[in-house]
């Protein structure tokens, strides 16, 4: 406030009574002017202060930016020129490289800039390396302060020696070494804003309750799925099963398998009318193959004896479960045996503990991997696999308090029990389950010899959960007919399929397995879209 | 035109001395001798040879048998209480030694028409002799269903141990048909355990007590208490002090046993049990069989003379 002494005099004698409203209009006025202009003037003063400042800094930037040249945004690699530069990957930062200058491609996992120094974390699918950039004689100022202010997940090409370090670096998984950086120049610079952090995509469910941090829901994930399959727990999920279909694929040729194509556009629905897609196939309408059964069982009397073949299986069911898809890879086998169903369920089962043991004993690293995340326990089985009648299991069902008829089908709750009951008494994750009644399977299923009312088919579990529904097939053409018939099946939709047994067929038998599922039980998992990479449901047709 | 003529290198007419200690036969060059008069050319036999040899074949048969018997009959001998049917001259398996009766539904539970299944789970270090003893002895009593199973905590597992429960039933795919199920799972346990009905039984741990529920599934516990509390004596030494006992432990046993097996032919007197099968079985394992007292080794090949041992002497190297 301004002191005006005339003001206060002429105040102090009264001789401002008459023109006092006025004249303290006025001075409200010019008050206010005043305080505007303070404050106009006060604005003016700043921004002058800032200009001369950023002046000031930007000529000591110009002035002291020797590194200028060792850091930048590259432009877009259009490919303008090849290099003949190798890029160190970061699983290969082992303290054997020490001291070496190297060249390495990773994203930014994390950055945090501490005074004159800039701490980076770099990430490559599972590993992880840190990397340090502080101020010198390699490195200046502006320098550390753009590497401080890089994006998260950008990609960035980073030269650097490679130091041994004392202390075991705990949250990397390269500990032994750290990245002293040089040069740093950045590829492709991700959105400042992430839909998602990584670090919360990894956190495990109850860890993020007690301590209060983020946990990514899975709704959020599967939207953003590109970046949720960069974490390291995605990384080794997928990579196991890639070796789930690896070690079947594997198995089965040394068995002496062919692999087989079949259609997936087909003329007619296989296991039943209501839980097909159809699509407009000009003029007509055709379906999206339920299973490969009619076409490996085709093969089979083609004389192919032993086929396999791995591909996508299209179910219409609307369930949202937590085991459900509209589309998932289907592994399926089907082979002619010589006398006995049997034959087909030891060689089945044979591959299955061969997949098991090749898990076991080849991806534990990937395993563990997931468990940090998920911990669950290992996945114990039997060799040779257990087998069980369905007699047994009701028997063992009822002593454990269950009510169900003999030749009822197994509800889920119950297929769980059974698990557990199983479970408890010869430890074993992984079982068969023989002779199932013929009522509850489809029309070619071929019924037991000894008993009408049971079949020669089977189911195989893995932890209480159903991952296999085989059977011995029916390979009379008249036989197979009857059962058609029974079952009310339309015999026109069917007749390609009835003809392919009329000329010979041997017997034989099958199942397929889904490798979404497979996957799921082996690790422990609790929801079938976690191990399946773009998943399909009743609500999700993108990404 | 006249032949080569050769002058005779001897005259014809020489006189040799014959040897009286040899055997005349007929001259086959001399005259008279026509080839035709022989059937005996083209392989047929003479039927004198034939008889003669067919009473060769005879008389090996007999001797044959006449040594099986007396064999038996030396077993018998030495070996008391054993039912061997001593005319036939391989070893089959032998009679089941034990004659009492045992209802299993009164024992295991009300038939639900399911297998009734023992899981035993061992561990591959420490074969469980005794019970693949009491498991031979089972399947003569019983129709047993028996299977082999490694677990996936064991990685590997000699061949031997796979196949230690003899060959698989040609009904095995049918296990509705069998009374009785023995599953042995070969898996990294500490203590031999054994399950049966998870439900209302708890697991039964340690290998002398699993063979003592096998024992009762055979029906033939000694029915007096001081005949079965010896019984339970005998095995308790041996598993406390012959296996887990240090070397002075085991030469007191084996003393006792002599001193035992002095007085009768099984430790329990007169009749051949469970006690003899636990204590013999872990007296194998301890090994150095042939250093052992004189009784002791008289027991041990009255044992193996029964046939039951027969399965556990591919574990003894």
């Amino acid at each position: 406030m301004y002191k005006d002494e005339r003001y206060n005099n002429l105040k102090a004698s009264g001789m401002l009574c008459l023109c006092v409203a006025g004249e303290e209009e006025q001075q409200a006025q010019s008050k206010k002017a005043l305080k505007k202009q303070q404050k106009e003037a006060e604005k003016a003063a700043k921004k002058a202060e800032k200009q001369a400042k950023l002046a000031a800094e930007q000529q000591e930037a110009d002035e002291d930016d020797f590194a200028k040249d060792r850091y930048g945004i590259c432009p877009m690699v259009q490919s303008q020129q090849k290099l003949d530069r190798a890029l160190v990957r970061v699983q290969d930062l082992t303290p054997e490289k020490a001291e070496q200058q190297i060249w390495v491609r990773a994203r930014i996992h994390t950055s945090r800039a501490k005074g004159k120094q800039c701490f980076l974390v770099l990430r490559h699918q599972q590993f992880t390396v840190q990397a340090l950039l502080a101020v010198g004689d390699r490195a200046s100022k502006q320098m550390v302060k753009f590497a401080a202010n890089l994006t998260k997940e950008s990609i960035i090409d980073v030269e650097a020696v490679v130091k041994k370090v004392e202390q075991k670096i705990e949250s990397c998984s390269q500990q032994d070494v750290e990245l002293h950086v040089e040069r740093i120049f950045v590829i492709s610079q991700s959105e400042a804003r992430l839909p998602l952090q990584l670090e919360d995509a990894v956190r495990p469910e109850g860890e993020g309750d007690e301590e209060g941090r983020a946990t990514v829901n899975q709704d959020t994930r599967l939207d953003n799925r590109v970046i949720d399959l960069r974490t390291t727990t995605s990384q080794a999920i997928f990579r196991l099963q890639s070796g789930v279909c690896q070690l079947f694929r594997d198995t089965l040729i040394n068995k002496g398998f062919v692999e087989i194509q079949t259609p997936k556009i087909i003329s007619a629905a296989s296991e039943g009318g209501a839980n097909v897609f159809t699509v407009s196939y000009f003029k007509t309408s055709a379906y999206l193959a339920q299973s490969p059964q009619l076409y490996k069982q085709m093969c089979i009397c083609a004389d192919f004896d032993k086929v396999f073949c791995v591909g996508p299986v299209f179910r219409a069911e609307d369930s949202n479960t937590h085991r459900h898809l509209t589309e998932f890879v289907g592994l399926d086998i089907e082979m002619a045996f010589n006398y006995h169903y049997h034959e087909v369920i030891d060689s089945i089962t044979d591959t299955m503990v061969q997949i098991f043991k090749g898990l076991r004993d080849r991806f534990q690293t990937e395993i563990q991997m997931v468990n940090k995340q998920y911990p669950s326990e290992p996945f114990k089985f039997l060799e040779p696999t257990l087998r069980l009648e369905y007699k047994e299991a009701v028997a063992m069902l009822k002593a454990a308090g269950v009510e169900m008829g003999d030749e009822e089908d197994l509800s889920t709750p119950n297929e769980k029990l059974l698990g557990r009951l199983v479970k408890d008494k010869y430890d074993t994750d992984f079982y068969v389950l023989d002779k199932y009644p013929l009522a509850v399977r489809p029309f070619y299923t071929m019924p037991d010899p000894n008993n009408p009312k049971y079949s020669n088919s089977y189911d195989m579990f893995m932890r209480g959960e159903e991952i296999l529904s085989g059977a011995q097939r029916v390979h009379d053409a008249q036989l197979l007919t009857e059962r058609a018939m029974h079952h009310g099946i339309d015999l026109e939709k069917i007749k390609a399929y009835i003809d392919s047994f009329r000329y010979g067929a041997p017997p034989h038998a099958g199942g397929g397995i889904g490798l979404e599922r497979v996957t799921m039980l082996y690790l422990g998992l609790h929801n079938v879209r976690q191990t399946s990479m773009f998943p399909r449901d009743p609500k999700r047709l993108t990404p | 035109m006249p032949m080569y003529k050769v002058k005779p290198v001897s005259p014809a007419d020489i006189k040799i001395d014959v040897p009286s200690c040899m055997y005349k036969s007929p001259n086959v060059h001399g005259h008279g001798m026509n080839c035709g008069e022989h059937a005996l050319q083209n392989g047929e036999v003479d039927p004198s040879l034939k008889a003669l040899e067919e009473r060769q074949d005879e008389v090996l048969r007999r001797l044959y048998e006449l040594k099986a018997t007396v064999d038996g009959f030396a077993k018998t001998v030495t070996t008391p209480d054993a039912d061997l049917d001593a005319s036939t001259p391989s070893p089959g398996p032998a009679e089941s030694v034990f004659k009492g009766t045992a209802d299993l539904d009164s024992l295991l539970g009300k038939d639900l028409g399911a297998l009734r299944d023992i899981v035993i789970n061992a561990n591959p270090a420490r074969p469980p002799l005794s019970l693949l003893v009491l498991h031979a002895l089972l399947c003569q009593r019983y129709q047993v269903l028996s299977s082999v199973h490694v677990h996936s905590s064991v990685s590997a597992v000699p061949p031997p141990l796979l196949s230690c429960l003899g060959p698989r039933h040609i009904d095995s795919y049918a296990r509705q048909r069998f009374q009785l199920g023995f599953t042995l799972i070969w898996k990294d346990v500490s203590e031999l355990q054994m399950k049966f009905s998870t439900q209302s039984m708890c697991p039964i741990e340690g290998e002398a007590n699993v063979a003592r529920f096998l024992f009762r599934l055979l029906g033939a516990e000694p029915q007096d208490p001081a005949a079965a509390t010896q019984m339970d004596c005998w095995i308790d030494k041996a598993v406390f002090q012959l296996s887990e006992g240090g070397s002075k432990d085991r030469a007191a046993v084996l003393r006792s046993l002599n001193a035992a097996l002095g007085r009768s032919p099984w430790l329990l007197g007169q009749e051949f049990s469970l006690a003899d099968i636990v204590c013999a079985c872990f007296v194998l394992r301890a090994g150095q069989t042939t250093s052992a007292p004189v009784n002791v080794q008289r027991w041990l090949k009255s044992c193996q003379n029964l046939g039951h041992f027969d399965c556990v002497y591919p574990f003894l190297q």
